[in-house]
């Protein structure tokens, strides 16, 4: 059976999510501040003759209409970086600002890392964290090509990483990704209960250690891009006696609130203001986001 | 610095004037340009941060790689370049369209320069565009393998 048809039951106009699966997704990118003005990147695309269309939630995020967008002269050089549109929205939801301590726990290739380094105009710090050895070459090279100066690579597993405290922590985790089958089918031929539920034991060890390194009264902000509750509300939920959650809204970007029952068991009424974002409502991919504040 | 046999491997805090006095020498740029950053040695590299206090923790990189001290002379980074090189007041090699193409396609291409033998920075329309090695009237393109034009793996996956 298709896979996605278990989420027949909470996805609204079910029909119209599994019709946007079908439709291609147009590359995109954020324009980097830290190599660049908007104007110098929009000329360097006009002349490659890539056409961009700014989001209308996020001017700094760009449609592109090009089949080589790796290649054009604009990414090269670090004026933009090709990032999947709702891969803006947590560095947006974590809102760093220039001279904070922030930590981003599952970092690599740096798309959200460099975004908040922007965001914090290369002032305070971002330490960006990530345990595969052979993932920390991107994640280097795509800050080094974007001019994040303010980020400093480590590698522990999250679950481990051994002290804080931090104002920020962002925890992107490692998840079955069915919100990319828009640029890759073949991400669904790999979901199962089971291999949700493996995810969610090192998803639930990561919030809980990202709770740990903040500082009392610091944020957490925990993000997928898959719309598997297991991996999503029900690891949030694990972490509700040390933190509370804050609505989550992105003006011009429609939401779908998070979910408070599923399989049959009800989940804390508190997880309605966790972010549900599906293809057929921004035409983008898909992605989870909740906001916890540490007690 | 370069030519010292510190070969030890973590990240020793540099002197930002010694740092500073060797980009002077070399390409005219104002020590002012690094106000605002620290810098660390770690085996034949030079590493360029945010000036930040940083946590105990082991790291893997700080900032960006600046310098590589492994040759005979020093040698800038394309990266640093973007970033330091346009307060460069010599050894600039300025390139038109044409040349600009093949310099970014890690090519190397006959250029007549009042440029010393060395390393370069090399500008298009005002932009650096990365770090060149010139010698004999030819510019030799040292702009890293994931960032040329041709041979780039497509863009990320998030
Ligand atoms: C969704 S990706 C992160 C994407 C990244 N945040 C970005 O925006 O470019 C999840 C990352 O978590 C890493 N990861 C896997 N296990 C981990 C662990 N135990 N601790 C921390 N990170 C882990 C994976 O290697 C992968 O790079």
């Amino acid at each position: 059976m298709d896979w996605l048809e278990r989420y027949r039951r909470i996805v609204p106009d079910f029909e119209d999510f599994k019709a946007a699966q079908q439709r291609r997704l147009l590359p995109s990118a954020r324009i980097n501040l830290l190599k660049t003005e908007r104007s110098r990147a929009m000329e360097h695309l006009e002349e490659e003759g890539a056409k961009a269309r700014p989001f209308e939630w996020y001017p700094l995020g760009l449609q592109l209409d090009s089949e080589r967008a790796g290649k054009l002269r604009a990414n090269l050089l670090g004026y933009i970086h090709i990032q999947e549109e709702l891969s803006m929205v947590p560095p947006l939801v974590l809102d760093p600002k220039p001279g904070e301590r922030v930590l981003d726990l599952c970092a690599s290739p740096g798309s959200k890392t460099t975004q908040i380094s922007q965001m914090m105009g290369n002032r305070g710090l971002v330490v960006a964290n990530e345990p595969s050895l052979s993932r920390i070459a991107p994640l280097r090279s795509n800050c080094e090509r974007l001019g994040a100066l303010n980020v400093a690579i480590t590698r522990y597993d999250g679950r481990r990483f051994p002290r804080g405290p931090f104002d920020k922590v962002l925890v992107d985790a490692p998840c079955s990704s069915e919100g990319r089958a828009r640029r890759d089918p073949k991400v669904l031929s790999r979901c199962s209960p089971k291999r949700s539920l493996d995810l969610q034991r090192l998803q639930i060890g990561l919030l809980k250690n990202a709770l740990r390194l903040a500082r009392a009264g610091g944020l957490v902000v925990y993000s997928t891009c898959t719309y598997a509750p297991e991996e999503n509300e029900m690891v949030v939920e694990s972490a509700l006696n040390e933190a509370r959650l804050e609505r989550i809204s992105i003006p011009g970007l429609r939401e779908s609130p998070g979910i408070t029952e599923w399989d049959g068991s009800d989940l804390s009424e508190e997880l309605s203001c966790t972010a549900r974002y599906y293809p057929h409502m921004n035409d983008t991919g898909g992605f989870f986001v909740a906001r916890l504040i540490k007690n | 610095m370069p030519g010292s046999s510190r070969t030890r491997n973590f990240f020793e805090p540099l002197e930002r004037s010694e740092v500073a006095a060797m980009w002077r020498e070399r390409f005219g740029i104002p020590e002012s340009a690094f106000d605002g950053y620290r810098f660390y040695r770690k085996a034949q590299s030079v590493w360029v941060v945010s000036d930040v206090d940083l946590p105990g923790l082991s790291y893997e990189a700080l900032g960006m790689r600046m310098m590589d001290l492994k040759g005979r002379v020093w040698k800038p980074t394309t990266c640093a370049l973007q970033v330091f090189g346009r307060l460069a007041s010599r050894n600039m090699v300025h390139l038109d369209d044409d040349q600009a193409r093949a310099f970014l396609a890690g090519g190397t291409q006959e250029i007549e320069s009042a440029t010393e033998p060395g390393y370069a920075v090399v500008f298009y329309r005002g932009e650096v565009l990365g770090c060149g090695l010139y010698s004999r009237g030819r510019l030799i393109s040292q702009i890293p393998k994931e960032m040329r034009s041709a041979g780039c793996q497509e863009g990320d996956e998030t």
